[in-house]
């Protein structure tokens, strides 16, 4: 149920260090810049002083993905871009998640054509998905709350394949 | 094509994505990648730099990151909803590709739009002139490490975004500027909004001007940085604060006027120096006249109808549909197929926060555009950032892209 | 004010046209496969403005040959540059003289010219899964049709209870 317990070994003494672990881990998530279209503008406004996300901690965006362990697909992911989302999203250290912000991320959005990817899941493997066009500042927290739950829960990492 | 042409030429045709580097230790030379993924690069914009040293001896700026077909996806959607995918286009101005791709289709079709529509539009186009620079603004003291300057500069958006709410019902990407008019009349309580607005904005303004205009820090980084010459603007096509940053007079409200801009009046900002500095004096000075506008609209905003009420164009009032056969036909005709257009074509430009903004609007006479390509000012206004920094340094460069003010759905549609 | 013109003309066109004081707004092409007549197949369209005069001007410049060409006028008005080679990553038309005809909005190794119109828009069918018709007869029920007990979190979320955190 989260990383030190799949070390070591589940006892009661590691129970109890996953359930700090877990809360550090969603306390100072850091975002890694993946502002592509509209919903990077939402984003930024996310981080504005009226939806301040620095309350969870998460004010600092780091612009090299190895510091960073969350991603926020914001935006359309094109054709040429899918390579490259692909590569940033590698160099992120474990654990990761990503946030798939807005329709044109989770599904493709308005746009269903040659240009776009359909869904940014088809790239990399997505544990939130915030519908929206752009989704409200809200609406972005109320899926970064929803990821600290599944982060304090400790399952992150279990539906996914390794590497 | 020169050596780095070349190089760039070759790299790209293998498709190698993000990183390209190489470094020629016989002459010193650099090919460094900068983006798309970048703090600084304002979007999904790729620039192969050459370097020498610190110094940018060539730009080259890789797009299409953001390519999303949105021309081709228009052809697919019929009149009406090809306003929703137009606005997506430049993000940060989306109210002005409506109203561009709005009154090309109103040349085409011939009709009239009745003058509150006109007022509303322009009332909320230059809204969205100020919410667009403001963001420019945030950013560019942003990129010179002046973080507050973000803060401040989307607070204050925040009182334009709570505007739009009210009167769109979204904050970004309306879909509310439609051929013939807007889609609603504007909601009881909507002058509070504005003269809020209105109200705090000169204060804001000269705070921002006292936080970062007289800042030697901020001249340090702008004046002088981030030349480009007259002839270079005109040649480029430039449009927008970067070509009246060098003395082009020249602002389609003022020369060729459209909606209501002449019935207001405004004063266009001019600066002759062309660097950063004159950039950012003819914005924040454009934010003041923006202002000025807003509350000329507001106090003569006429009654009437907002949109032209043509039955083969509108959706007729629901209460209407119970006793009229024709009302129902109608509301069936245009939820299904939706307007025809006759056939021809048209090209209308507005003048965005960014400069041109022109819809060219091709017709078959069909319930859907044959060709509808936007001219983005942020296209055309991306080709001088390489003028503008060549021989400058690395640093400038970030100076160099924020003024630029390019919007990478815009650029790469 | 529109005016046509076949592309052995056009390069002295434009230049006369620059000398006059016309500066260049955009050029883009046009496929006008489906549109009457439908020769030649892809156009050129270019608009002009003159800031003395306060008047725009559209031109067509007709594409001909194989593959269909145009003279690029990126000499005349370096604005040129990107359109045409937007022009041509999109509709395959050939500007002959231009520094870098490459692609710029679509991946190098992309084949085809999306915009034309007997290139699809490439739609990627949505698969609508059918799903059971639910009888909702209270507020908070659980959309679920075993009918398990369920009680809202402290985010307001449904949680059925009996199901694995």
């Amino acid at each position: 149920m989260g990383g030190v317990s799949d070390a070591v070994g589940a006892n009661f003494l590691t129970a109890q260090l996953d359930k700090l672990v877990n809360w550090a881990r969603k306390s100072s998530l850091w975002p890694a810049t993946f502002g592509l279209a509209c919903c990077a503008i939402e984003m930024m406004a996310t981080t504005m002083p009226r939806h301040d996300l620095a309350r969870f901690g998460m004010e600092a965006f780091r612009a090299s993905p190895r510091q960073a362990d969350l991603m926020i697909v914001a935006g359309r992911v094109s054709q040429k871009m899918a390579p490259v989302l692909r590569t940033i999203y590698d160099q992120m250290t474990e654990p990761k998640w990503v946030i798939s912000m807005g329709a044109c991320a989770s599904t493709g959005g308005v746009f269903n054509n040659y240009a776009l990817v359909q869904g940014v899941d088809q790239i990399v493997p997505v544990d939130i998905y915030v519908p929206g066009c752009p989704p409200r500042p809200e609406m972005l927290i109320d899926g970064i709350m929803l990821l600290h739950e599944q982060i304090k829960r400790g399952d992150y990492a279990a539906g996914r394949v390794a590497g | 094509m020169s050596t780095t042409e070349k190089l760039i030429h070759e790299v790209e045709a293998r498709g190698e994505g993000a990183f390209v580097e190489s470094f020629d230790p016989q002459e010193g030379r650099m090919v460094i990648n900068m983006g798309p993924v970048h703090p600084s690069t304002h979007g999904v914009l790729r620039l192969l730099l050459e370097l020498d040293g610190e110094i940018v001896n060539e730009c080259l700026p890789v797009i299409g990151y953001l390519h999303t077909g949105m021309e081709k996806e228009c052809e697919d959607n019929n009149w009406r909803g090809a306003v929703t995918i137009v606005t997506r286009m430049d993000y940060l101005a989306p109210l002005f590709n409506e109203q561009a791709y709005s009154m090309a289709v109103e040349q085409l079709l011939g009709i009239e739009v009745p003058p509150r529509a006109l007022y509303i539009r322009t009332l909320l186009a230059e809204m969205n002139r100020l919410s667009s620079h403001l963001v420019w603004w945030g950013t560019q003291g942003l990129d010179m490490g002046a973080m507050s300057a973000m803060f401040y500069g989307f607070r204050e958006r925040e009182l334009i975004l709570d505007f739009y709410e009210m009167v769109t019902g979204l904050r970004m990407n309306h879909g509310y500027i439609i051929p013939g008019g807007v889609w609603e009349d504007l909601p009881p309580g909507w002058e509070r909004a504005v003269r809020n607005i209105t109200d705090q904005m000169p204060r804001r303004i000269k705070d921002y001007e006292a936080l970062l205009t007289e800042n030697p820090i901020f001249l340090e980084r702008t004046k002088g940085i981030g030349v480009i010459t007259r002839e270079e603007a005109r040649a480029l096509g430039a449009t927008g604060p970067i070509a009246r940053a060098v003395g082009i007079d020249w602002d389609l409200r003022r020369d060729m006027p459209y909606e209501a801009y002449d019935d207001v009046s405004f004063d266009v900002p001019i600066a002759t120096e062309g660097d950063v500095y004159a950039r950012y004096r003819v914005r924040v000075a454009e934010m003041r006249e923006s202002v000025k506008i807003i509350e000329q609209l507001m106090d003569k905003m006429p009654s009437g109808d907002f949109k032209n009420m043509d039955p083969k164009l509108t959706h007729p009032p629901r209460a209407e549909m119970a006793h009229s056969m024709e009302a129902v036909i109608h509301h069936f005709k245009l939820s299904t197929q939706g307007y025809q257009v006759p056939a021809g074509e048209a090209y209308v430009a507005v003048e965005s926060p960014r400069g041109e903004l022109g819809a060219y609007i091709v017709s078959d006479g069909g319930t859907s555009p044959y060709r509808c390509h936007v001219r983005d000012p942020s296209f055309v206004n991306l080709q001088s950032l390489s003028h503008m920094v060549r021989g400058g340094l690395l640093a400038d460069l970030v100076a160099s892209i924020a003024s630029t003010d390019p919007i990478m759905g815009g650029v790469d549609r | 004010m529109t005016t046509t013109h076949s592309p052995g003309e056009w390069l002295d066109r434009a230049r006369a046209l620059h000398a006059e004081g016309w500066q260049l707004m955009d050029l883009a092409g046009l496929d006008r496969l489906r549109l009457a007549p439908a020769d030649p197949r892809f156009v050129v369209v270019v608009q002009l403005i003159n800031h003395e005069l306060k008047q725009r001007q559209t031109i067509h410049i007709r594409a001909e040959g194989d593959p269909s060409s145009v003279p690029s006028i990126s000499e005349v008005w370096p604005t040129a540059n990107f359109m045409e080679r937007e022009a041509y990553d999109l509709l395959g038309i050939n500007f002959e003289g231009h520094p870098n005809l490459t692609r710029i909005l679509m991946p190098d190794q992309w084949e085809g010219h999306p915009l034309r119109k007997d290139y699809g828009v490439g739609k990627v069918p949505v698969e609508f899964i059918p799903q059971p018709l639910l009888q909702i007869d209270a507020p908070g029920q659980s959309p679920n049709a075993d009918g398990a007990a369920t009680h809202l979190d402290h985010l307001g979320q449904v949680v059925i209870e009996g199901d694995a955190p």
